[in-house]
């Protein structure tokens, strides 16, 4: 398969959630490009049903608008890319569909299984579940990504997941895992510097020790977001700005990821009401003045 | 096969508590046969591992979001005790298989529906789970052609200030007995309208 050309160097991202269109329209000035979560503008019947996927008319309007005004990139959750049981083919072929018409530079999932089979029972865990950091993971994997690859004319990225329990006795660490995993499949890397520090702070790990192993080249986008602790646990909620942790993450990695496309706020709209407009545009001025130090190469929206 | 039983095993041990409290009580005994001595050392371990319980944390509210979104009436109607033992009821018999919010929320009505079939009293309850479901019914995605077909619930007490007052958050009092329909269906704008009238039946 045959090398894709370098994404774009888009800058500042905001996840888009329908609570923060009044920001969106007020305070385009802090972002480049949105990032899109598809499977909340589509409804999935399941993989029985014909048609499978029923589009929101209003959604895919409100794209075409933004679309004409900044670049747009997918960030799904619906692949289940780990999960053993099947392989989703009709959720490659409807993102292929809407790469058609959306053009987006790159998407993105999950590296974790959230769906599992209990003999007949498809069980929905609502969470990304860890994939254990085996040789027999990489062997799951490797063919799907190269599906997505062959399907897709554009990179593929996976994110490393949050997990509130490891598993014994894994053959590689995070970090040689997610390298393995990019060498041998192709796939690049979402790094979401929240995800790392919710980890490292949960599991007293060392992020930077992580970062340290981890092939930066990879990495073509990164997440960064604030969460809260929960009954003992730092949960990776969306829910406010992010930690002083996250932005040091940040300005560690930023001058070494040389093939980045963007970095990416992840906040959920149900917490816009608290973080609020003023926080949020300074959480966005804030990671732009990272991006302008570290990747002073950033193009413009009429260059990609 | 044995990763699929893995993964199916950690998944009900998030979202299965009967199962996880097998499986901690019995412990290898509780698992399929064909993990592997790694697979069943990883169980055993997640069993013992207090994130087990934070990722429990998160796929309930994962869960509970969907029904205190979609269903506000039947939540200010139960009330947060009642609704806790329904709910709890429900996820036993029901495992969750949807993202959406809508799908769990119509099939949490379907199960309250039976429970009234079967005999719970609830005051108003089967009024209130009937007139959600409804408009959920009519929010249902469909293809652009298929117009969903009109929806029709019976109330026998006055549904104005039985639905304000659950609108508020309150626990209805003192709703007058009136036997009538709502017809709800979809306007051009996509919105869900509803029209009252006397049921001479």
């Amino acid at each position: 398969m045959k090398d894709l050309p370098p994404v774009p160097k888009l800058g500042i991202g905001l996840l888009y959630q329908e609570q923060l269109l009044p920001f969106i329209e007020s305070q385009r000035a802090c972002f480049d490009f949105l990032e899109v979560i598809p499977d909340l503008l589509w409804a999935d019947l399941g993989d029985h049903q014909s048609p499978r996927y029923i589009e929101n008319s209003q959604g895919i309007d409100l794209l075409q608008q933004l679309r004409a005004e900044l670049p747009i990139v997918l960030h799904s959750i619906g692949l289940s890319i780990g999960s053993a049981y099947r392989f989703d083919r009709q959720h490659l072929a409807q993102i292929a569909r809407w790469h058609e018409w959306l053009k987006f530079p790159w998407h993105s999932d999950h590296l974790a299984f959230i769906l599992a089979a209990h003999g007949a029972v498809e069980i929905n865990a609502g969470v990304t579940l860890p994939l254990p950091y085996d040789q027999e993971t990489l062997d799951l994997l490797a063919p799907r990504v190269a599906a997505i690859r062959a399907r897709l004319p554009v990179p593929f990225l996976l994110e490393n997941n949050v997990y509130f329990f490891q598993y014994a006795q894994q053959d590689f660490d995070e970090a040689i895992f997610l390298n393995r995993l990019c060498d041998i499949s192709g796939c690049r890397l979402l790094l979401d510097l929240h995800n790392l520090y919710t980890n490292s702070r949960n599991h007293h790990s060392d992020a930077y020790s992580f970062l340290d192993k981890l092939n930066l080249d990879h990495v073509l986008e990164i997440h960064v977001a604030g969460g809260m602790e929960v009954g003992g646990f730092y949960q990776d909620a969306h829910s406010d700005t992010s930690p002083p942790a996250v932005w040091e993450l940040l300005d560690r990695v930023l001058p070494d990821c040389r093939n980045l496309g963007g970095v990416t706020f992840e906040l959920l709209g149900s917490w816009y009401g608290d973080v609020g407009e003023d926080r949020l545009a300074a959480q966005l001025c804030r990671m732009r003045e990272l991006w302008l130090r570290h990747q002073p190469t950033a193009q413009t929206e009429a260059q990609w | 096969m044995s990763q699929q039983s893995f993964q199916a095993t950690v998944a009900r041990l998030v979202s299965d508590p009967d199962f996880r409290d097998r499986v901690q009580a019995q412990g290898e005994a509780a698992l399929d046969s064909d993990l592997t001595p790694l697979e069943r050392q990883r169980v055993l371990s997640i069993v013992a591992d207090k994130g087990l319980a934070a990722a429990r944390t998160l796929h309930k509210s994962f869960r509970l979001t969907k029904i205190y979104t979609m269903l506000p009436l039947t939540r200010a109607l139960l009330g947060p005790d009642r609704l806790a033992r329904e709910i709890s009821a429900f996820w036993k018999a029901s495992p969750c298989v949807s993202h959406y919010f809508l799908e769990e929320s119509i099939a949490f009505c379907d199960f309250l529906q039976t429970r009234l079939g079967g005999g719970l009293r609830i005051k108003y309850l089967a009024e209130i789970v009937a007139y959600e479901r409804a408009n959920l019914e009519l929010r249902r995605p469909r293809t652009g052609a298929d117009a969903p077909a009109p929806q029709v619930v019976r109330f026998a007490h006055d549904p104005i200030p039985l639905l304000e007052q659950l609108l508020k958050g309150k626990r209805p009092r003192a709703i007058a007995a009136r036997a009538c329909i709502l017809a709800g269906s979809l306007d051009q704008d996509g919105d869900v309208q509803w029209h009252i009238s006397i049921d001479a039946a």
